[in-house]
């Protein structure tokens, strides 16, 4: 074989492996699409059929009538989160950024740590401190304890954002005789739009995708996400596969649509806030 | 970091400037324009602070102290709403190191998240060299690597228990196809089986993040210090060992350890995968704990475990908080 043959066979090499891998990493998610779609007979047959297999929409029917109370409610769940996330972490990263405070490094630290809590160990004691505060079984309590995936990342990827923000851009404001809550308002937060969208739709999957605070702070069946309405399908023995699935497609989709939207800002997003912290 | 100081930034620095100018004079008389321009400034920076202070104490601080005030009560059901139980001394922490479940839980905890990392490390490390080829098909490789974030973690789990099926699951189905086993393997039911099954997923979902980081390492690597190696004769293998690993190691000591932080978190895959099934055999410390609190509505020994986790989970914060060193430097005004 010639040099420039064997460079060739490498490339296609190359190229096999990476197909393979999209293969393992895609399969999953065509199943569930494939699976949305199946009758119960075809998904009770004891066979698993690699191409749609008698198509029906018996599936989405079912889940519409049962699940779309419960997409609203994680919607609500979702934009709350993001709501909650950008009014908490947009003027506290600006601050951590660009004001020195003597609390600075305490606070970055304990936002580095908060990312490490498990959150069963944080819900564990919400349940019972939103007994407490009566919370528990409703959208704000919910929304707060999701805040608590969001919150700490959201702060420390905005204040990576705000460091490259030059100090003259605010110096200029306050020299026009802007307060700083203009300044801030004004100048900061529109030059911080990629920055805050990104956070935005981070926090919001977080709030659509929780399952635990969902399983734990919520213990009724007036307020139920759609995560949690998926996990009680899961029966031990006659699951309703073809509603799972159905399902399943329901909360992948809002997910999906805001990843593509946002997905040129989630790699630099998620590096500045887990290298840089 | 230096011309930053002198154009502006505000605070601290703005004061040892007007102090120089006004030198000689009283301290109280000292630039009275500048301290209030100063104090006012601090003002402000606390107010953008403090619900984000209030929001670390209530949803933080707070349910950390209490689990560790619920971790030395009796509690049960009667007590939920009243905040305080009976004072139980170390009895919550006896049962846990007495009860096989949760001993048992901490060791596949650790089996688990040593498993997902090794795992996670050789494939996203492999996957992002492979990246950092030329060949045609990268761009949509590397773009659709992270479609597993698309998904919510329990979707994640409820996705693999279908594929994992004893009967009509694709895994077996596969498996009997290709002639690798002769009847159906029961992933998810057998003891032996339940807890690798959930590994396999675990791996599945952890791999982009390992890919995302470690090749935007690898792409930092300075193409002249490669082509030198390539001069002075260097293999593909020492390239890799003796120049690109050393390089990256500290974004690689980074991955690793947010892999160990999210992997000793793992709950809803679980979940949804097994239950923590069959006989508590696949139950890791977060599921088992969830068990004991609210199942069993043991709260106190929940809260013990939750600690057992906690503690686990906070040995790495210091070296988190070393790696993350840059951040904090800049924090204090010392600068890179």
């Amino acid at each position: 074989m010639t040099r420039l043959q064997r460079s060739r066979a490498l490339r296609w090499l190359c190229t096999l492996a990476t197909l393979a891998a999209l293969v393992v990493v895609l399969f999953p998610v065509y199943a569930v699409v494939v699976g949305s779609f199946e009758s119960t007979d075809t998904l009770f047959s004891g066979n698993y059929y690699w191409l749609p297999h008698a198509a029906t929409l018996d599936n989405y029917r079912t889940v519409i009538q049962a699940q779309s109370g419960n997409v609203l409610t994680s919607l609500i769940v979702g934009l709350g989160t993001a709501l909650l996330a950008l009014v908490v972490a947009v003027p506290a990263a600006y601050a951590l950024a660009k004001y020195r405070l003597k609390v600075t490094v305490v606070i970055v630290s304990a936002l580095l740590v908060a990312q490490i809590v498990p959150s069963i160990v944080l819900a564990t004691s919400l349940f019972i401190i939103f007994h407490w505060v009566h919370l528990v079984n409703t959208y704000p309590g919910l929304i707060i304890a999701d805040g608590t995936y969001a919150i700490p990342f959201a702060i420390l990827v905005l204040r990576a954002f705000f460091f490259g923000l030059p100090n003259e851009v605010m110096q200029a404001a306050r020299v026009d005789g802007a307060s700083e809550w203009q300044t801030f308002r004004r100048i900061v937060v529109p030059l911080a739009r990629s920055a805050v969208i990104t956070v935005a739709v981070f926090s919001f999957l977080n709030g659509w995708g929780d399952f635990i605070f969902a399983l734990t702070v919520l213990n009724g069946t007036n307020i139920v996400p759609i995560t949690l309405g998926i996990y009680t399908y899961l029966g031990n023995y006659s699951t309703d596969w073809g509603a799972v699935m159905a399902s399943a497609a329901f909360a992948i989709v809002p997910a999906a649509v805001m990843l593509v939207i946002a997905q040129r800002y989630i790699a630099s997003g998620l590096t500045a806030g887990s290298v840089v912290g | 970091m230096a011309q930053a100081d002198t154009a502006g930034e505000v605070g601290a620095r703005a004061l040892p400037a007007d102090a120089g100018r006004q030198a000689g004079s009283a301290p109280p008389a000292r630039a009275r324009r500048g301290m209030t321009t100063w104090r006012r400034q601090r003002l402000a920076g606390s107010l953008f602070l403090a619900p984000a202070i209030l929001y670390l104490l209530f949803a933080f601080a707070l349910p950390i102290i209490y689990n560790v005030i619920l971790s030395f009560e009796n509690s049960s059901p009667a007590t939920i709403s009243s905040l305080t139980a009976p004072f139980a001394g170390f009895a919550n922490y006896r049962f846990i190191l007495d009860d096989p479940t949760s001993r048992q839980a901490i060791v596949h905890t650790f089996e688990f998240t040593a498993g997902s990392l090794v795992g996670q490390f050789v494939i996203g490390f492999a996957m992002a060299l492979l990246f950092t080829l030329r060949f045609p098909g990268r761009a949509i490789g590397r773009t659709l690597i992270i479609v597993p974030w698309l998904l919510p973690l329990i979707v994640t789990g409820v996705i693999f228990k279908f594929l994992f099926q004893l009967e009509g699951g694709a895994v077996n189905q596969l498996l009997m196809n290709v002639g690798l086993a002769h009847r159906p393997i029961d992933w998810l039911d057998d003891p032996h089986l339940a807890l690798l099954t959930a590994l396999i997923a675990n791996i599945w979902l952890g791999v982009p993040f390992f890919v995302l980081l470690l090749y935007s390492a690898l792409q930092e690597v300075p193409v002249e210090v490669k082509e030198a190696a390539l001069m002075d004769g260097a293999g593909p293998w020492q390239r890799l060992r003796l120049i690109i690993v050393p390089i990256i190691l500290p974004v690689i000591e980074v991955t690793l350890l947010l892999g160990f932080v999210f992997t000793v978190k793992v709950f809803d895959l679980i979940i949804a995968l097994t239950g923590g099934g069959p006989a508590n055999v696949s139950q890791l410390i977060t599921t088992w704990s969830y068990n004991l609190s609210f199942q069993q509505f043991s709260f106190g020994e929940g809260a013990a475990l939750n600690n057992v986790l906690l503690v686990l989970a906070l040995i790495c914060s210091p070296l988190y908080l070393l790696l993350s060193r840059g951040s904090l430097r800049r924090s204090s005004g010392e600068g890179k």
